[in-house]
């Protein structure tokens, strides 16, 4: 029954992370750094 | 509805520090120039009904740079209801010539004179209510920095904004030129605003070609031209220009009083050392020397062993005290997974995968908070913009421009937006060039690599973690003098002018807010794509062959795993470099994913032997397993090999071009091999005095590299200019 617990929120995990990397992904936001590189001018932080 | 104000003014003038102040944002303010290139919104504390828009800093409504394109778009197109012109008091002479500009727009607007303190201190007096008639609009005194005057400006702007009428000059332009601007204002449609008309009319004569990209109807005035050019034997774009710094001439004149005892300001004193002939490069070296040291070797070294040893491992004691023991986080998740009776094999995919990875990668947060503490006092406090500019005198010799220095620095934090920042590089070699470098700069995401090998090999030495910055920076100089005796690089460095700004102590708060953009951002990654690799990481390693069959493996099989597998068929190439082990390579591998992950993989792979063999620390293990040559060798490959593959796809976008995009990587990884290669074989001759084939191939290399160093400069023989980009 644990690992079917930790199981599920392990993949719960996975797939939000994999969720966020897509939108961000899609919003042009850079993966590495977070900001909004695809209307970056190269001076965020 | 919702009232629109605009922030316009120079660069570096505190538009961002009032934007900040207005609208209870947390925009990053930097002392130099150009940190704003977007323009960003937010809304008026206390009053949600006013937007506040901050536009980038710009010189003229002249769309020269990419910022002023930006900023006259929104105020051309958007007409926000107000403006709030600030102006750099300190430079009221420079900032009034886009004042003028400004005016005439035919939006109401407020001018907010700026550094209203340091005025103060060096003398000067601007006499604020002969300034309001001179220019006519509302004038008002503020420190953005020190909060003063600036609830005072915006009640201004809110009531100009409400009234709803248009901005009416005072001042005229010579009686010939105005005859002019008025011919012209005739000949333009119906399709322009009134108010604005002025503003199309001039800029139609000063021949800007963009403007005609706002006009449905664009009037031929090539006749008035030619006369006013002949009239006054001058280009019509510097008879206006004239004609302003006329009009801004008899301003100064009349409002503004300096202080005639006038001393050297502290910002002067500062920079006559700082920025000396002789003294700045050693003090830069020094600077960078303590911050790298402080950062890795003492406080941070200090907190990461706490971070690394107790919250990661196994445990601490608050304050100290025996009695007061704190448990390590993997104890804590293995004692939670051990209570509801999770399986084996998960215990092991979250203990010796995701903790010991990603744990791995969070124990060195402490160190980068440190170093990001100190990267962003030296931006804020305008020393990085001195830097900027005692850069240019060296990169000048070697093919570059002070220009490039900016990606770099902004490069320390990330190489992403590093590489991005050189699109403000106008000359297409050196953006080039400076793209290829960037990465070169070790980015927040190789300090966990430098501060293992520097704790791990070499015992916490107080030169490694500095020397990879000078790495860095030496590998940028050598790639500049190489690359510019080559025909694609050939050519003189584009001048490069910046203003500096004076110094000033930076606000805690900024300090600290953007140490935690950076820090944040560290960590956020660490929780998402450090994590997906840690996990396929431990099933790559945790699963194998043994006598023919595939399954789960024991501790002790690690060698016959699937991550070995693949890794044995790269580790050979990088033999020659003194780091031929299967676990080297693979680190060196997943690096590419995200640099963080050399470290991750470490953390799972040595600690993964850690449970199965005798309990000796992670690191100790990994110092076991390479001499400290050997080590130096694998930190100078992390730090000059391709980047990340978000950097790499940065540098695809920013080239622009298949063929670019590959000989930057090339580049990248030949040089990466070929300095890890010299530093070891020939770091092994020094230390035990060992002769092979590897010392004669690292000595002809060297050979050869002093070569292209030294090899005469070609000048090119024939002149070439694209037309087109001079237009």
């Amino acid at each position: 029954m644990g690992t079917i617990v930790v199981g599920v929120v392990l993949l719960g995990i996975v797939g939000l992370i994999i969720r966020s990397i897509v939108r961000d992904k899609k919003q042009g936001k850079s993966l590495q750094c977070g900001c909004d590189c695809k209307h970056c001018g190269g001076h965020c932080h | 509805m919702a009232i629109k104000i605009a922030l316009a003014g120079n660069p570096n003038c505190g538009k961002t520090t009032l934007f900040n102040a207005l609208t209870g944002s947390n925009q990053f303010v930097g002392n130099w120039p150009g940190v704003t290139v977007e323009k960003k919104e937010g809304k008026l504390k206390g009053n949600k009904e006013v937007v506040i828009m901050d536009l980038p800093g710009i010189y003229s409504l002249s769309p020269y740079t990419l910022e002023e394109v930006v900023a006259r778009n929104y105020l051309i197109n958007e007409r926000p209801d107000a403006i709030l012109n600030i102006v750099d008091g300190t430079n009221i002479e420079r900032n009034l010539y886009l004042s003028t500009q400004l005016m005439e727009l035919g939006i109401p607007m407020v001018m907010a004179v700026n550094m209203i303190d340091i005025l103060e201190k060096t003398g000067d007096k601007i006499h604020i209510d002969k300034l309001c008639k001179k220019l006519g609009c509302e004038v008002v005194e503020i420190s953005a920095l020190k909060g003063t005057g600036i609830q005072k400006a915006a009640d201004r702007v809110i009531e100009l904004a409400k009234q709803k009428q248009s901005m009416k000059l005072v001042h005229a332009f010579a009686p010939e030129v105005e005859a002019r601007i008025e011919q012209v204002i005739d000949l333009i449609g119906n399709d322009i605003p009134e108010e604005q008309k002025r503003f199309f009319a001039i800029k139609l004569i000063e021949k800007d070609d963009k403007i005609a990209d706002q006009m449905k109807q664009v009037p031929d005035i090539q006749n008035i031209i030619s006369l006013m050019e002949k009239e006054f034997d001058d280009d019509t774009e510097s008879i206006i220009t004239n004609e302003r710094y006329d009009y801004i001439s008899s301003i100064i004149n009349e409002c503004c009083t300096k202080n005639k005892e006038k001393k050297l300001t502290t910002s002067d004193k500062i920079d006559r050392i700082v920025t000396n002939r002789w003294f700045a490069l050693p003090i830069f070296a020094a600077v960078m020397f303590l911050v790298y040291y402080v950062s890795v070797t003492t406080v941070g070294s200090w907190a990461t062993d706490w971070a690394n040893d107790g919250v990661f491992g196994e445990g601490w004691n608050l304050f100290g005290i025996n009695s007061l023991h704190i448990k390590g986080v993997p104890e804590y998740i293995e004692a939670g997974l051990n209570a509801i009776g999770c399986a084996d094999w998960l215990r092991s995919l979250i203990i010796d995968g995701i903790v010991a990875g990603v744990g791995a990668i969070l124990g060195f947060v402490p160190q980068m908070l440190v170093l990001f503490i100190f990267l962003a006092f030296l931006e804020a406090c305008g020393y990085m913009a001195r830097v900027a500019f005692i850069m240019d005198r060296i990169f000048r010799k070697f093919g570059l421009s002070g220009k490039s220095f900016i990606p770099m620095l902004i490069g320390s934090g990330c190489g992403v937006p590093g590489i991005m920042a050189s699109r403000t590089i106008e000359n297409d070699r050196d953006r080039k060039m400076t793209i290829m470098t960037t990465t070169f700069i070790p980015c927040s995401a190789k300090m966990p690599i430098i501060a293992l090998i520097a704790g791990a090999l070499f015992g916490g030495a107080w030169w490694v973690a500095p020397s990879a910055y000078f790495v860095g920076v030496a590998a940028i100089i050598c790639s500049g003098i190489i690359l510019k005796k080559t025909k694609m690089f050939a050519g003189d460095p584009a001048p490069f002018v910046m203003e500096l700004p004076a110094y000033h102590m930076p606000t805690v708060s900024n300090v600290l807010r953007s140490m935690w953009e950076r820090g944040w951002s560290f960590i956020k990654k660490a929780g998402t794509i450090i994590l997906l690799s840690t996990i396929i990481l431990w099933f790559l390693m945790s699963f194998g062959w043994v006598d023919g069959s595939f399954g789960m493996l024991e501790a002790e099989q690690l060698d016959s795993s699937i991550l070995a597998s693949l890794g044995n068929v790269l580790a050979p190439i990088f033999k020659p470099l003194g780091w031929g082990e299967w676990k080297m390579a693979v680190a060196a591998v997943t690096g590419l994913i995200a640099k963080e992950n050399v470290v991750g993989t470490f953390g799972i792979l040595f600690g993964f032997g850690e449970v199965a063999e005798d309990g000796a620390e992670i690191w100790g293990m990994l110092a076991g397993s390479l001499t400290a040559v050997a080590a130096y060798s694998f930190l100078v490959f992390n730090l000059l090999c391709a980047p990340c593959f978000a950097a790499m796809g940065a540098i695809k976008r920013e080239m622009n071009n298949k063929k670019w995009f590959w000989f930057a990587i090339g580049y990248q990884t030949i040089l990466a091999y070929v300095v890890a290669l010299c530093v070891y074989q020939i770091g092994t001759l020094l230390s035990v005095g060992t002769f092979g084939v590897g010392t004669v191939v690292a000595l002809l290399l060297i050979i050869g590299f002093i070569y292209l160093l030294v090899r005469p400069y070609q000048e090119s023989k024939t002149l070439k200019v694209n037309v087109a980009s001079v237009k």
